[in-house]
């Protein structure tokens, strides 16, 4: 460092001044890593302070007056100027001829930095111009302090006044460094940088950094014309972004289209994705973010949308060989594009469809007798494993899980087995149900036979034909409350509150009011038997049959009055009148209907020798009536027995032949069928391997009638439910077009079953008839109070 | 000498050294970015544009002021405003006239704004109310103008005289 004080110019000799400033500002710009003592960073300070305090600087031609009589020029700032003729020199701060010497001396400057540069190329030049960047930049930071008086002063009146193209010292050197060097290089080094970049892309290794400076230095450049303490992304986006864009395009491009045709259309996804993620490391690696958007979407473009056909044309390979991994990157893929897995879903859908049309069909390859459970799991199984591959591979994404659940309707609904119609489903639905509720059922843990309802409802919500369901389910589950073959009171419950749940309290309204039928009656019993404690003297006591009794009200339960005339037997007769007695006591002014083709008792057969403990047969009460007539008789001919039972030949028939398939009765002449004309003998010598003998076996025929009837009760059923809805809709809107009102309807019963528009009209014909509503002009309809 | 740690050596134009704690010299935005860009300092700083008496001076203020918080934008305007001027300040202010310029031009040059903006409102609170006569009598100025010059500057401002 030089050992002599640098001696301040004269600060009124504009010359002097810039010859002194020059030389120090060179060696900021040249020689910084010698540094830069105080006293020339002082003097420097000191030589531009004084010269724009000088009042009679050489080159400012204002009129002398504006200094006249004040030795404080600065204080000018304070006053406002307004209009006047002051104004004009009151105004006026020196300066302006040391920013024009700055700047032409920067402009010189980067010439030269320019000239150097182009002996540089590629990577060469990324290092010189990062290199040229940081020196300029340190520079113009000291420059900027040395020249802050310029700037409180000069410039900031300059800017103030609206002066364009007027920046402070720091922004000059930005300036200076875009026109005068950026222009005329930036081709070059954007050149190298894709150079670079390309290099990487195709595997080699880079200095990174080099790029993240070249990227800062063009963002810095940005300025806000308006305020140059902003900056803006103009310039980084404009050379930087644009060209980076374009390159990337051209790349990706060619690689894909020559990968795609080198490798399976598997192959390219698990490179297109890697090729995104790179792109997408890329930007926090060295680029600015916002070009993250931009980036990402040209990428998308050339990658993805440009080969989206061919994606969707192994979409459906690989969903044939269910391949997850790759359906699930293929939705990763084409999820990002616009539009792009529409055409997916539509394929998905047809595909889930064959495969559960598929499955149902082999089911019923082997005929109409197969099991419940075969069908039902076979439907679940498609769509257990086609909701997860709609989790795991398409990330559970509603629009495929809509996609699956139409497919699931269509083919739950219609398939070869419901061939005849949608009813077969919900019906085979129940009865697998039923069998799993039913004592026996295979599944005896508890928590795996909620889980088994938990799948039942998954078909159920599918099931179209929702009243069918219902149908059958509250018979089974009458007939499990009437004989008491509930595998747990807790899964009857569990199951009709998932109905509930899916389909409303008056869905289920019945069902709960069975169930609540059968927990009354329990508590009847109990105090019936209570009255009986005091009531019964001891002859009743001797002759007394344990009997238990169920109250079934009439509207909730899928019961009907016996199909035949019975007369039962006096001990049954005496036993029913006495507790029908307890019952009016209580309840006066009912009815009471019994159900004998319901009914079921024990009767011991003390009769048989060859025993030391009697039988016991388990019969139907129509059975108990024919064999105890045999108390009196060895033998009895048909028309006796007949005669004494009053039960009707297709109940009478079948159950003598029970019992003589079992060898409890003999039939004469011997190989004959239960008919007029042949007798019946009680067989002393009756063995079993059981004590416990279960002759109440339900019939053949009977089964095949009761779902006849079921069929035959849901189609009335329907009827109501239609009328109904249209009474009640004519009943709140009065008047209403006859299109409207049909479609009204289909809105409300479409969660029980699927109506059909001439059953609606038919209706709608029949309430007419019945004076509900009338025909106006105009195909309107009108509600008759 | 140089000042080492947080001691600082400043050197007047009259070739006084004075000692003065980092944090009071960096008041002023000259000296604080110029440590900034130098680093430590090493060497005594000169300070060609000021006088012993004056600096001693200026250095007092910013030793009582050397906590005061960054004057926000906002504030500067408020700040502006008012020629309102706190106890400390205007007993610092009663100097003789010279002293008192000496001291908004050393505030200037130093990057001082806190007291450039009291040394300034101080001149202004002597200003304020007086006749163009007895203004030119206060700072000892000269009326160099022609009759005409003033008629015409006074009509200029006619608006903005008392009524």
């Amino acid at each position: 460092m030089p050992a002599i004080i640098p001696q301040t110019p004269h600060k009124d000799d504009l010359d002097e001044t810039w010859t002194f400033l020059e030389k120090g500002i060179d060696s900021v710009m040249l020689k910084l890593e010698e540094g830069v003592d105080m006293k020339t960073y002082m003097a420097l300070y000191t030589a531009v302070h004084n010269f724009c305090t000088s009042q009679k600087a050489i080159g400012s031609s204002q009129n002398i007056k504006a200094h006249h009589g004040g030795r404080l020029p600065f204080l000018q700032r304070h006053n406002t100027p307004r209009t006047s003729s002051l104004t004009t020199f009151a105004a006026h701060l020196l300066g302006e001829e040391l920013y024009k010497l700055l700047g032409e001396y920067l402009s010189r400057h980067l010439d030269a930095v320019y000239r150097e540069s182009e002996g540089h190329a590629e990577e060469a030049l990324l290092g010189f111009y990062i290199r040229e960047w940081l020196r300029y930049t340190t520079a113009a930071k000291y420059i900027n302090h040395l020249f802050r008086y310029l700037n409180r002063h000069w410039v900031k009146r300059e800017i103030d006044e609206g002066k364009k193209n007027v920046y402070d010292v720091y922004t000059l050197h930005l300036v200076k460094w875009k026109d005068d060097f950026f222009m005329k290089v930036h081709e070059k080094v954007m050149e190298a940088v894709l150079n670079l970049v390309e290099k990487q892309r195709n595997g080699e290794t880079i200095e990174q950094s080099q790029i993240k400076s070249i990227v800062d230095s063009f963002v810095s450049l940005g300025l806000d014309e308006s305020d140059s303490s902003k900056s803006t992304l103009e310039v980084y986006r404009y050379y930087f972004e644009k060209p980076f864009i374009v390159a990337t395009r051209v790349y990706y491009e060619n690689e894909s289209r020559q990968f795609v045709a080198e490798n399976s259309v598997v192959e390219y996804m698990k490179k297109a994705e890697a090729r995104l993620d790179e792109e997408k490391a890329r930007v926090g690696l060295y680029l600015h973010q916002d070009i993250a958007k931009h980036l990402t979407d040209t990428c998308l473009d050339v990658l993805v949308t440009a080969h989206s056909e061919l994606l969707r044309d192994e979409f459906q390979v690989l969903l044939d060989n269910e391949r997850q991994e790759d359906l699930a990157r293929m939705y990763r893929l084409l999820s990002r594009i616009r539009d792009g897995l529409d055409p997916l879903r539509t394929k998905f859908e047809a595909h889930v469809r064959k495969a559960g049309l598929a499955a149902v069909e082999k089911v019923a390859a082997d005929g109409d007798a197969f099991e419940p459970k075969l069908y039902v799991d076979a439907l679940l199984q498609v769509h257990t494993r086609y909701q997860s591959l709609v989790s795991e591979a398409f990330n559970g994404e509603s629009e495929f899980v809509r996609s699956l659940d139409n497919a699931c309707r269509e083919f739950v609904n219609r398939n070869k087995i419901c061939k005849s119609g949608s009813t077969k489903t919900p019906e085979l639905l129940a009865r697998y149900t039923d069998s799993l509720l039913k004592k026996g059922s295979k599944a005896a843990e508890e928590s795996e036979l909620e889980e088994m309802l938990v799948q039942i409802m998954t078909v159920f919500k599918y099931i179209e034909d929702k009243d069918v369901f219902q149908k059958f389910y509250s018979k089974m589950l009458a007939k499990r409350l009437v004989h008491v073959s509930s595998v747990s009171d807790d899964a009857e419950t569990s199951m009709i509150s998932k109905l509930k749940e899916a389909c409303g309290f008056e869905y289920t309204n019945k069902l709960q009011r069975m169930f609540q039928d059968i927990q009354i009656s329990k508590d009847l019993n109990a105090s019936y038997r209570d009255w009986q404690e005091k009531i019964l003297d001891d002859d009743d006591r001797r002759k007394l049959v344990d009997s238990h009794f169920q109250i079934l009200g009439t509207g909730f339960w899928p019961l009907n009055a016996p199909s035949t005339d019975f007369l039962a037997p006096p001990e049954i007769v005496k036993t029913a009148e006495r507790f029908q007695s307890f019952y009016f006591d209580k309840h006066n002014g009912r009815k009471l209907t019994w159900l004998w083709q319901l009914c079921k008792g024990e009767i011991k057969a003390n009769y048989i020798k060859n025993t030391k403990v009697p039988y016991t047969f388990q019969v139907s009460t129509f059975q108990m009536g024919i064999l105890l007539l045999f108390n009196e008789h060895d033998t009895l001919s048909y028309e006796d027995i007949q005669k004494a039972t009053s039960l009707a030949p297709e109940i009478l028939d079948p159950n003598l032949s029970i019992f003589l398939k079992a060898k409890v009765l003999t039939i004469s002449p011997e190989g004959s069928k239960p008919e007029p004309g042949a007798s019946f003998s009680l067989n002393y010598n009756f063995r079993n391997k059981k004590i416990k003998v279960n002759l109440n076996i339900q019939i053949k025929s009977e089964q095949k009638v009761e779902s006849d009837d079921t069929h035959k009760t849901i189609e009335e059923d329907r009827k109501l439910l239609l009328q109904s809805a249209i009474v009640r809709i004519m009943k709140s809107r009065k008047k209403m077009k006859h299109v409207q009102l049909v479609q009204e309807v289909i809105q409300q019963v479409k969660s029980r079953f699927p109506p059909k528009v001439p059953d609606i009209k038919k209706n709608i014909e029949a309430l007419m008839e019945k004076d509900y509503i009338e025909r106006l002009d105009g195909d309107e309809i009108a509600y008759i109070a | 000498m140089a000042a080492s740690g947080n001691l600082l050596t400043f050197v007047s134009a009259d070739n006084v050294h004075i000692e003065v704690e980092r944090d009071v010299a960096e008041r002023s935005l000259l000296i604080k970015n110029m440590l900034e860009d130098l680093g430590e300092a090493t060497e005594d700083i000169p300070i060609p544009n000021v006088n012993e008496p004056v600096l001693r001076k200026v250095i007092e203020w910013c030793r009582h002021h050397k906590n005061d918080p960054p004057a926000s934008t906002e504030d500067e305007d408020s700040r502006r405003k008012t020629t309102d001027i706190d106890e400390w300040d205007q007993k610092f202010t009663q100097v003789d006239q010279e002293m008192l310029f000496e001291i908004i031009l050393a505030a200037n040059y130093l990057d001082i704004k806190g007291l450039l903006d009291v040394g300034c409102k101080t001149v202004a609170n002597m200003i304020k109310g007086k006749s163009p006569e007895e203004i030119r009598k206060t700072f000892n100025i000269q009326n160099d103008f022609t009759p005409e010059e003033e008629d015409q500057i006074r009509r200029e401002n006619e608006w903005a005289e008392d009524r």
